[in-house]
Order: structure tokens, then C-alpha cells, then sequence
């Protein structure tokens, strides 16, 4: 039985899923290891889940956009958005936080909050130059 | 199997159709019956559409199409594959009079976007990406497209206005189609060299444009197939499906090797290619799905008309308009012919069909096509269906 | 001119206050869209290009065309304080209509932006030549705006990332009113302004005499 903090705990984070079996890294999370075949169980109940890595960290810019006509629900004039790589081969999307981004450069990613749809906050991955 | 031939076809304008969407549908239908010469004998019905049940609020659109048109007790089945569920449409009629489950099958392709803002269908097409990696992010279709294009123009040397060159023949040849949603000129002048371009041709999707993109659409097309043997008892002369080939790749796009690869456009040419036992050169003309512009530039190189990084040549020397050596999106494509997402595959078919009967309209008229080639791409390149179809 | 005692107690002063000095937007069909400010004796056939509109129901034409409509017959009556209207024409042809008022020096109130012409982006064009107007010709500090359409709304309130001003009754009723500052306006003109002065002549006299459109989108068959 969760506690009450456990119950209404909010997890910022964004993860990569690491197979049990073989140690292959996903993002997102799949149901079955492309390698070994290993199944994975979200519900914990015929097999465990997959471990969950964080995903963040310094990672490079692949190529990325900005766009000016947003979906319902982001009353913003534009968003920035990037495909990384990071050092561990896994790519994801991020929201681009930098001014002016190239493609090749270094970033750091972090979890934050992306996106307010009903009823639910979405975090993911913005993209930021790196710390000096 | 049974060979299949197409014989009828059927329209509407895409554009903005302020009907219910079955009706837009039955319209269509009717028109192909009509093209086809008969009023019935259907034995199935597939409907191809993406969103009536999330845009549209309404469900078992396949059934009430059959009852809008009297046509039970054909069968009937909607299909959804995205952006390609015409194209998928059309490849489970040829299956079902193939298979000899059916003679004559009614495809019908249709969608009505335009009902809602242009942002919530944005956000309903953007319902395709995978929901907790990109969806969440606001992620769109165009993201993917501004994303794909940088990288292309920072592999190959593509430019903007190689992509402006592209938009304006798109804009001609849909002048040119009574059936296109885009009825302007567009003009190098005022989109690529004109003063106010930043304004009038502002980014989208950085680095596309406005012009680059295509359209939000509603509108449905028709084709009818029946088997070739028994093709001769219909008013036209059938236009035969010669290969369809079909192919999926990963549902992130971040999550393939090369993000440039678009391997399921060239898996499934390659298999329709095979099943029609011919290659790219045999092509006459081609309708390539360009939801965003540089998608005719990759498909067009993934479907084997120019090797990698090379169409920008072509599309400067012309070769792909309408007098080129290999037009592609005669109909204006979905660029400017528009993009009802459940009807494009159909309605680019109905467009080679129309091109192969020498049935298309002065000034876009390819002159003597032997062979058609269709590429429906789905989510973004995720499912794609390439179909081939030839005049006997 | 000799006013009757009471036709001058109704009649709001006329002020010199500057006019919108033409230009010219090159669109993407290559031809140019022509924007100049409309003389009081043009509002007769701006009515005229106004009224089938009015009965257009789809995308609240109709309300806006209504609108419209009574602000320019109230300038062109002199039942208005220091109103403008700005039209647009493609080879002579009426393609689009703003117009608004100043509040006073600082201030300004936007009325409508209706757009006949579909498909160039002719309104947003007019739209942002309206508020080019108020801040670069009037050079006032800011803009009133509300939206009836919900293009409109999405378009100007989220496009130009307008301050909401809840406490200010916009003169057109309906919810608190949206405001346009001299920051944001220099923040998104380089993206949003177009246009070329001075006009060429020769393309300056097309839009002297002003011509009916013989077309309008939202009216499928329109004959007049």
C-alpha cells in the first residue's frame, strides 16, 4: 500500500528502460527486448518491468526545428524542438531551450515541464546549451 | 490470384465541404459508380478515413455510407492507417477479389478536417506520434518535417528555393485540376525572390515554409475494382493494378539509424516494383504523398527515379513537371490538391487512373503514361503503401 | 461648410491626424497587393463589396460584415471620432477592409479585419498594416483588440502574444479587451509587417478606382 505522498508523487523524471535479461537500452519504452526477447511486464504481475535509467545529461543535436503553428492547448507563437543523441547511443525528442541551436552541437539535457494538457502536467526532455 | 483492374473512378473538390462527411463520401461513390456505368452489383465496401470518430464525432462510417447509397447488403469494413489508409483501402480490395472473396469492391476514401480549427486537427494528426516520446511534447507532423528537411538540406545541399521551384509547379498543376483544394497562383516572384517573402511566405516549421506544407482538407475519392476477367462488362477499359507493396519501419523517427532513411517508402516500391515485375524507369508519371514538400524530393529518391541527394538536379532541369522525363503530383499533390488524410491514397490513384485513360485535363495531361506509381505515406514514414497501375 | 445647429451637436470634430501612406505587399501569387487608406467618398462601394457578407454565416462573417458595415456608414455620416479605414486591392479589386479609430493620442481602438480575397494571406497582410497604422503613422502606445471569430482570435491574441487587458470595455462589447504594445508590436512587425514605399505610380493608380469582386469564396455561385 503507497503512503500519501507516494500516492500523489509526481515523477518529473524521463527514462530509458533497460532490459533485465541482456542490459539493452530503450527510449521509449518497448514491450519485448529486440534482442534477447525478454518480455516486459508494466504491471509487475507475469514479469518484471524493465529497470527505468534517467535520461538526461549531455547529448548532441542532431537536427532540429522550430515551429510556428502550435496544436490546440499551447497558446504560445512558437516551440523549439530537437532529435539528441546521447553518450550511451539512445536518441530522444526534447524541447529546445537554447537560442540559437546547430545542428552538431553539445547540449545538456533535463527533465522539465513540457506540456499542460487536461487533467495531466507532461514532462520531458528541454535542451540547454551546457554549463559553462 | 485474380488479376484486378480498376473500373471507376470518382471525386470530390477538396477544400473546405461544409456536408456531413458520409455524404462527402457518398458523392464520390456515386461519381465512381457513375464513371464505372452501373448503380449497384457492389459485393464490399471499404472506407478508408483517419479521424471521424476522433474530428467528426461519428463511428460505423463504412455501414452508413452502404445505407446512404442503397448498397447493402455489400460487406463492408472502414480501414485506419493513418495518413495511408486510402492507399491500404485500396490494397484490401484488391486482396478481398484476389482472394475471390468479392467481384467488385467500392473504395472509398474520405475525411472531413475542416470541421474543426486548423490547431485541433494539427493535434489530431499529431495523435500518430508515439504518445509519452513526442505527443507530449506538442510535437507535430510539420516538427518531423522542419526537423527531416534541415537535415537533408545540411546533407545533400538542398535549398529553400529548390523546395519554392517544387511548390509552384504543385500550385500549376492544381490550377490546372478542378478538383484541388488550392485554386492560386503561386509564383517564384512573390514566395521565394519577392521583397515581403519573410511575410507573405513566412516559416512554419523552420526551415519550411508556408508554401511548403500542404493544406488541411476535407473531400473523398472512389475507385471501383472488379477482376479483369470479367472487366469487359464496364463501360471503360480497366486499368490494371499491377503491384502493390507495403512497409513499416520504426514509430519514433528519432529511433532509426539514419534519420534521412526513409526505408519503408523504399521497401514497399521495391515489392510493388517486384509484384509488377518492372522497375523505376518503366514509370510514367508518379503521385508522391508531400504532406511537406521535401517528402516528393526523399520519396522520389527512395522509389529509385534519382539516386540519394540527387533529385534537386532533376527538379532543375524540370524533369519532374508535367513535359519532364518523370512528372510527379500531376494532380498538384497534397500540396495543393489538398491532403484529406483518409482520401489521399485513394484519390492519388484515381488521379494515375485518370492520367493512364488520357482522361486528365489540358496542360496536365502526361502524354502516353504506360505505368503509374502511388506512394501513400503514413505517420511519418512509418507505414507506407506504394501501389502500381497499368495501362493494358 | 455651413453645418445645420444640429447636424454639429452629432458630428464629432474632424482633427487633422496623419494618413497611412500607401505601400505595397508583393504576394505569393507575385501580384501586388495594394494598400492605401480609403477617402470618405470610397465607403459607398466599400458597402457595396460589405453587404453579401452579412448574410454569411460561416466563420462569423456575418457579424463582422454587419459590423463593419455600420462603422464605415457611421464615418462616412461623420458619427464616429477620428476613425480611418484601410483597404487593400488586387488589381483595382476590393480584397480586404480594416478599420478602427483613435481613442486619443496614446491610444487606439481596432475595429474589424474583413477579407474577401481567401488564400494570399491578404488579411493578415491588413491586419498587420492596421497596426502598423496606429503605431508607426498615429505613433501611439497602444492597441485595442478584440476577436468575434475564432480564427480572429487565434490568429491576432496568440500570433502577436496580445496582453490581455480584462479591466478595459473594448467598444465592441463581449469579453475584457486584448492590448497590442509598443513592445510587441517591435517584437513580431519584422515577422508579421510587409510592404514597399513608395508605390510605383503605375501601380498606385490601380487602386484609384476602386472595383467590386466579381467572386466571393464564402459565397459558392455569387452573382451580383
Amino acid at each position: 500500500m503507497p503512503t500519501t505522498t507516494e500516492l500523489y508523487a509526481v515523477d518529473r523524471n524521463v527514462y530509458a528502460f533497460r532490459c533485465p535479461e541482456c542490459g539493452a537500452l530503450y527510449y521509449p519504452a518497448p514491450m519485448v527486448c529486440r534482442k534477447c526477447r525478454n518480455r516486459r511486464d508494466p504491471s509487475v504481475t507475469v514479469y518484471p518491468d524493465f529497470e527505468k535509467v534517467p535520461l538526461g545529461g549531455p547529448c548532441r543535436l542532431l537536427t532540429w526545428t522550430r515551429i510556428y503553428a502550435l496544436p490546440e492547448g499551447i497558446d504560445r507563437p512558437s516551440l523549439a524542438f530537437g532529435v539528441v543523441e546521447f553518450t550511451n547511443g539512445i536518441r530522444a525528442v526534447g524541447v529546445l531551450m537554447t537560442e540559437k541551436p546547430k545542428t552538431g552541437a553539445l547540449l545538456d539535457a533535463r527533465a522539465g515541464l513540457v506540456r499542460e494538457l487536461v487533467g495531466r502536467d507532461c514532462y520531458g526532455l528541454q535542451l540547454f546549451d551546457p554549463s559553462p | 490470384m485474380r488479376e484486378v483492374g480498376i473500373v471507376g473512378i470518382g471525386h470530390t473538390k477538396f477544400g473546405r465541404l461544409d456536408y456531413d462527411l458520409v455524404d462527402i463520401m457518398a458523392w464520390s461513390s456515386l461519381e465512381a459508380l457513375k464513371d464505372a456505368g452501373i448503380e449497384g452489383g457492389i459485393d464490399q465496401v471499404f472506407v478508408a478515413n483517419m479521424g471521424a470518430g476522433a474530428v467528426n464525432n461519428q463511428t460505423g462510417i463504412a455501414s452508413a455510407l452502404v445505407s446512404r447509397i442503397f448498397l447493402e447488403p455489400a460487406m463492408a469494413e472502414t480501414v485506419e492507417n493513418g495518413p495511408a489508409s486510402g492507399a491500404s483501402a485500396v490494397k484490401c480490395g484488391y486482396l478481398a477479389i484476389a482472394a475471390g472473396m468479392a467481384d467488385t469492391v467500392l473504395v472509398t476514401g474520405g475525411e472531413r478536417m475542416r470541421e474543426t480549427t486548423g490547431w485541433k486537427a494539427t493535434d489530431f494528426v499529431a495523435t500518430l506520434t508515439h504518445p509519452d516520446a513526442e505527443y507530449a511534447y506538442g510535437l507535430t507532423l510539420p516538427a518531423y518535417g522542419g526537423m527531416f528537411t534541415r537535415a537533408y538540406m545540411e546533407r545533400h545541399g538542398l535549398t529553400e528555393k529548390h523546395l519554392a521551384m517544387i511548390a509552384v509547379k504543385a500550385h500549376r498543376n492544381a490550377e490546372k485540376n478542378p478538383f484541388a483544394h488550392i485554386e492560386e497562383t503561386a509564383s517564384i516572384d512573390g514566395i521565394w525572390d519577392g521583397p515581403h517573402r519573410e511575410v507573405v511566405n513566412p516559416v512554419m516549421a523552420d526551415p519550411l515554409r508556408l508554401y511548403d506544407l500542404c493544406p488541411v482538407s476535407d473531400g473523398a475519392a472512389s475507385v471501383v475494382l472488379t477482376a479483369m476477367e470479367t472487366a469487359g462488362r464496364f463501360k471503360k477499359k480497366p486499368i490494371r493494378i499491377a503491384g502493390i507493396g507495403q512497409a513499416t519501419d520504426t514509430h519514433c523517427v528519432f529511433n532509426r539509424e539514419d534519420l534521412l532513411d526513409l526505408k519503408a517508402v523504399r521497401l514497399a516500391a521495391e515489392r510493388a516494383y517486384a509484384m509488377a515485375g518492372i522497375g523505376p524507369k518503366e514509370i510514367s508519371l508518379a503521385e508522391l504523398h508531400d504532406a511537406f514538400l521535401i517528402l516528393e524530393v526523399a520519396e522520389s529518391e527512395e522509389v529509385g527515379f534519382f539516386p540519394k541527394g540527387e533529385a534537386k538536379k532533376a527538379i532543375e532541369r524540370g524533369e519532374t513537371e508535367i513535359a519532364g522525363r518523370i512528372p510527379i503530383n500531376t494532380s498538384g499533390g497534397l500540396k495543393a490538391k489538398g491532403h484529406p488524410v483518409g482520401a489521399t491514397g485513394v484519390s492519388q490513384i484515381h488521379e494515375i487512373v485518370k492520367q493512364l485513360r488520357g482522361e486528365a485535363e489540358e496542360g496536365r495531361r502526361v502524354k502516353n503514361p504506360r505505368y503509374g506509381l502511388a506512394v501513400n505515406f503514413g505517420g511519418f514514414g512509418n507505414n507506407v503503401v506504394a501501389t502500381i497501375l497499368a495501362k493494358e | 461648410m455651413i453645418l445645420d445647429e444640429l447636424e454639429k451637436r452629432l458630428r464629432p470634430p474632424a482633427r487633422a491626424v496623419p494618413s497611412y501612406p500607401p505601400k505595397v505587399i508583393v504576394l505569393a501569387s507575385g501580384k501586388p497587393l495594394v494598400v492605401r487608406q480609403a477617402e470618405n467618398d470610397d465607403i459607398p462601394i466599400l458597402l457595396e463589396a460589405i453587404e453579401p457578407l452579412v448574410r454569411v454565416r460561416k466563420d462569423f462573417y456575418d457579424i463582422v460584415a454587419a459590423r463593419m458595415y455600420a462603422e464605415l456608414l457611421s464615418q462616412y455620416l461623420h458619427r464616429t471620432l477620428d476613425p480611418y479605414c484601410l483597404i487593400g486591392t488586387i488589381d483595382g479589386v476590393i480584397a480586404s477592409i480594416v478599420n478602427g479609430r483613435m481613442i486619443d493620442e496614446k491610444r487606439g481602438m481596432s475595429y474589424h479585419t474583413l477579407t474577401i480575397h481567401r488564400g494570399l494571406r491578404c488579411g493578415a497582410h491588413m491586419f498587420a498594416a492596421k497596426m502598423e497604422h496606429h503605431m508607426d503613422v498615429l505613433k501611439q502606445e497602444e492597441v485595442f483588440i478584440v476577436a468575434e471569430s475564432y480564427l480572429g482570435f487565434k490568429r491576432w491574441m496568440i500570433e502577436y502574444q496580445l496582453e490581455p487587458r480584462p479591466d478595459f470595455q473594448h467598444e465592441l462589447g463581449g469579453v475584457g479587451s486584448y492590448a497590442l504594445t509598443r513592445k510587441l508590436y517591435d517584437t513580431y512587425k519584422t515577422r508579421l509587417l510587409a510592404g514597399t514605399r513608395p508605390v510605383p505610380p503605375e501601380v498606385l493608380r490601380t487602386a484609384d478606382t476602386l472595383i467590386l469582386p466579381d467572386e466571393y469564396p464564402q459565397i459558392p455561385g455569387f452573382k451580383r
